[in-house]
């Protein structure tokens, strides 16, 4: 039992699910028999743009956290480190998610035995910023109307409050500088198949969500909420299977083309990065948001380095983070979201943790080693 | 600001003046950088080289307090070369033709002998300014802490309306306040001559007297410096919320001196300052994150505040201590107040530009003032089509050059100018209790510029006295071709080596604001 089609049996949830609600069966099914302490996910804020976290005890409260956030960028593996490294939780993953936990996990900051990793298939999300504008400009509807945002066939849909709603290709939207995030234009990992499910539409019949069992401990979690009734599964066919790698396999090579234009054509010069370099202002918003650096003395803030004064000697301060960071950098964009000054971070990131992927083979957030690097120092 | 500060981003020339936005405003960097990207020349305005300075497309390293000499020559090759915007000036404006006459003897040369910046850089600024389709003037303390502080902010005005830069997206002129809620105080008539709504004491005072039912001192009141020099004397009791003039007033001995004379002072913080520890009477305050209500920033968005946690022990909202006064000294029936919407339901009522504002229609975003009623959308940009004066139309006041309060002499050789690094905040009272921040940097330092130390023998990090005649610190040097030569400049954060012991409290004559950017001292090694 690798794939398959799941549905959920309560019809509360499916009145309110976009696919089979799977996901939220699953979560009701850990809270109510106590084998999670809660469950960590998003809840929308004030508006659509706005994801806040939130940690949910009992399933009266899913209704809350159910349903998508493109426009939330939020990455759950600090804040489970930080705050929730003793608690049993499942916590829905998107890949980024899932492959923050999973280092994490390697570095000893959280126990996999303690996470219920529901992985949920991406094709990327859009910073709230961005959202807003390209819906003001492309969309030309007061971003304020939006009640809901889906992504789907490729198009980035809005709901709004008189009942309509307005579809844009995403393609389009990102020719003109609009559209997803840059990091999630690159990323190569839409299936989360380091969590221990990984659920999404592509492929399922209408009504069902498919899902990719992905670990000993997705196999066992489907089996026990199908014998407690809280789901109902079925085998998908062969063509649902084929149509959902189809999908995966385009979207790949499309991520290849932006790490190509990205990374290669479009990268900033050195004269260029030179020019961000004198832009940073030390604020440390990249280092406190990337979800690998959790050292709790950090050596950017060690004596040798020249304190008191900005910009930061490049060498020195992304340098340090560089060589500590990039060799299992997984491009998920929280430094760059972070910077104030708007300096293209993750580029850089990812090329190098490319390019070392390319040297040594490691892929950061897949692979179950530590990177070649660390694991010579372990030793 | 006139501007909102988002748009800031679309403007082709960015003149920042007496503002190091880098470190001091970051977030509005952040749209100066954006403006860059897309082309956008920048031009800086500073006795320092500072950060920001180095984003510049052209730097005007000047001389502390030489402002309206330096915008004079550049208005002066403005209008030369034919730079002017007609149009506006003579549908919009007024007093253009006497500027004229005035900055005639302003040339790029006369100009560059006071303010010691290349006459070729000056015409160079004039003309990235004057040609550009929208260009947006960025100041701060540079601009206003002098004792020709309201002549400054005038020729920064002048500037802007002669070649049409106001009123539209991208432009303006636009001072960028220091604290959260600064233009939020100003707006609630936290000035010693305005009710809410700056709304003249003289002048509202019967109105206000209707509203609050209650008689109403209608004199003026007193300016901070005033207060200072009056305490002790006409002044018996003092109390003093959220400031700490121990560490951030000029001539700190002298306010010391005063505090000290004083009956009773009562000081309201969320932390024992260096003025606290004066106070017979201290009030613990509630911070930002522990209180409702709202801020307005420096772009006048009105923004609403959630309390996040409860305040710490003894600790209350500013309100609640003020609601308890009213209700000791017999006043309850008029701070009948059960919330800060209530209150905020109060300032909409008497404060015209927040009359469309309600708690509801803020929402995440906030809304700008002015907001004249609730289905008014707010006011992101100011003076689009005409101004707030009787007949609609700007003016234009020609300004002389004047020298500032102190200057250099054979005893005191050297020009001090004060400001901030990126590091603490204002006086370092909730900073200087951050570990991060300490870490970072906890102690004073003067900047030198190497030819001046060398004169001196003073080498990076001896330990230096600098004084003035109002008093002297003991502070380390720090040698730097960033500081301009004839002039040093100290951070005003560290109280124990308070560059206000050292500063001159003589005052604008309008607006009463310290002369903090100039005085004279003199250097020796210790
Ligand atoms: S360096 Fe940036 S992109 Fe890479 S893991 Fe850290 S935050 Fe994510
Ligand atoms: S920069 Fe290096 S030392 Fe600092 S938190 Fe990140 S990984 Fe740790
Ligand atoms: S987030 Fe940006 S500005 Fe802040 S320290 Fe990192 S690179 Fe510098």
């Amino acid at each position: 039992m690798k794939y398959l089609l799941v549905k959920s049996t309560d019809s509360e949830i499916l009145k309110r699910a976009e696919c089979g609600g799977a996901v939220t069966s699953l979560f009701k099914y850990l809270l109510d028999k106590k084998l999670v302490d809660g469950v960590l996910a998003l809840k929308k804020g004030e508006d659509v743009y706005d994801g806040i976290p939130v940690f949910i005890t009992s399933s009266d409260e899913l209704p809350e956290v159910s349903g998508s956030l493109h426009c939330a960028t939020i990455n759950f593996g600090k804040i489970i480190g930080k705050y929730f490294a003793d608690k049993k939780i499942a916590v829905p993953t998107k890949p980024c998610d899932a492959m923050a936990i999973k280092e994490l996990a390697k570095l000893k900051q959280v126990n996999l035995d303690n996470i219920y990793m529901i992985g949920l298939n991406c094709g990327g999300t859009v910073s709230p910023i961005t959202a807003m504008k390209m819906i003001k400009l492309f969309y030309e509807v007061n971003p304020k109307d939006v009640i809901k945002e889906e992504i789907d066939k490729g198009k980035f849909i809005i709901f709004l409050k008189d009942g309509t709603e307005k579809a844009i290709k995403i393609d389009e939207l990102e020719e003109r500088g609009f559209g997803r995030r840059k990091n999630c234009q690159r990323c190569e990992v839409m299936i989360p198949r380091m969590a221990d499910i990984a659920c999404g539409n592509w492929g399922a019949e209408k009504g069902w969500t498919f899902v990719e069992v992905c670990s000993e401990k997705g196999r066992k979690l489907i089996e026990d909420a199908e014998k407690e009734g809280y789901i109902k599964i079925k085998e998908p066919s062969k063509k649902a299977i084929e149509i959902r790698e189809k999908i995966e396999n385009v979207m790949i090579k499309m991520a290849k083309k932006f790490q190509k234009k990205h990374l290669e054509e479009e990268y900033p010069s050195l004269e260029e990065w030179q020019k961000y370099w004198n832009r940073c202002i030390k604020c440390y918003g990249c280092r406190d948001n990337c979800p690998l650096c959790f050292c709790v003395e950090c050596k950017l803030e060690k004596d040798y380095m020249e304190k008191g004064k900005i910009p930061p000697n490049p060498i020195m301060f992304q340098g340090i983070r560089l060589s500590h960071v990039s060799p299992s950098c997984i491009n998920c964009g929280q430094c760059e979201d972070a910077c104030p000054m708007d300096i293209p971070l993750s580029y850089i990131f990812h090329r190098m943790q490319l390019r070392f992927r390319d040297t040594f083979g490691y892929i950061p957030g897949v692979d179950d080693s530590l990177p070649p690097l660390i694991s010579e120092l372990d030793k | 600001m006139t501007n909102s500060i988002e748009d800031i981003e679309d403007a082709d020339c960015i003149l920042i003046i007496g503002s190091n936005t880098f470190e001091q405003h970051p977030l509005i960097a952040r749209r100066v950088v954006k403006a860059k990207d897309k082309g956008a020349k920048i031009i800086v305005i500073d006795p320092r080289k500072t950060m920001t300075a180095k984003q510049a497309d052209l730097y005007l390293q000047i001389v502390p307090g030489t402002n309206v000499a330096l915008i004079n020559a550049m208005m002066h090759v403005i209008i030369k070369e034919g730079l002017i915007d007609e149009e506006f000036i003579k549908n919009r404006t007024k007093g253009f033709e006497e500027l004229k006459k005035v900055v005639e003897k302003y040339t790029p040369e006369y100009a560059s002998k006071i303010c010691k910046v290349d006459k070729d850089l000056i015409v160079e600024a004039a003309r990235v300014y004057g040609s550009a389709k929208r260009a947006s003037i960025l100041y701060c303390m540079g601009v206003t802490q002098f004792t020709h502080g309201v002549d400054n902010v005038k020729s920064c005005c002048n500037l802007a309306l002669i070649t049409g830069n106001i009123g539209k997206r991208g432009t303006g002129v636009n001072p960028l306040r220091g604290q959260n809620n600064v233009q939020g105080a100003c707006d609630m008539g936290a000035l010693p001559d305005v009710f809410p709504g700056y709304q003249k004491v003289n002048v509202a005072y019967e109105k206000f007297e209707e509203i609050w039912g209650v008689e109403l001192n209608h004199e003026m009141g007193l300016t901070i410096p005033e207060m200072i020099k009056k305490a002790g004397k006409e002044i018996k009791f003092l109390y003093i919320m959220g400031e700490n003039p121990m560490v951030s007033d000029p001539d700190i001995k002298h306010v010391e001196k005063a505090l000290k004379s004083l009956d009773f002072l009562v000081v309201q913080d969320i932390f024992l300052t260096e003025t606290a520890e004066l106070a017979d009477i201290v009030l613990p305050a509630a911070c930002w994150a522990e209180k409702e209500g709202t801020f307005t920033n420096t772009e006048r968005r009105v923004q609403l505040i959630r309390k996040a946690v409860n305040p710490p022990g003894e600790a209350l909202e500013d309100w609640v201590i003020i609601k308890k006064l009213a209700e000791k000294l017999d006043y309850g029936d008029k701070f009948n107040y059960k919330s800060p919407k209530d209150i905020f339901e109060e300032i909409r009522k008497v404060t015209p530009q927040y009359a469309g504002i309600t708690y509801e229609r803020l929402g995440v975003d906030g809304i700008h003032w002015p907001c004249p009623n609730e289905t008014h959308p707010g006011t992101p940009i100011l003076h689009v089509e005409k101004f707030l004066t009787q007949d609609d139309l700007g003016r234009i006041f020609p300004i002389e050059y004047k020298n500032p309060a102190e200057l250099p002499d054979d005893e005191y050789p050297f020009i001090l100018t004060t400001g901030r690094i990126i590091f603490h905040y204002h006086t370092g009272t909730m900073t200087r209790r951050s570990k991060h921040m300490i870490n970072e940097i906890n102690d004073g330092f003067v900047e030198i510029n190497p030819k001046d130390a060398k004169k001196l023998g003073i080498k990076n990090n001896d330990l230096v006295k600098v004084s003035s005649r109002r008093g002297g610190v003991a502070v380390k040097a720090k040698i730097t071709e960033n500081i301009k030569e004839g002039v040093v400049f100290m951070p005003f954060h560290f109280a124990e080596t308070a560059a206000n012991l050292l500063t001159n409290p003589a005052i604008d004559p309008y607006c009463k604001i310290p002369e903090f950017k100039v005085c004279a001292v003199k250097i020796e090694k210790l």
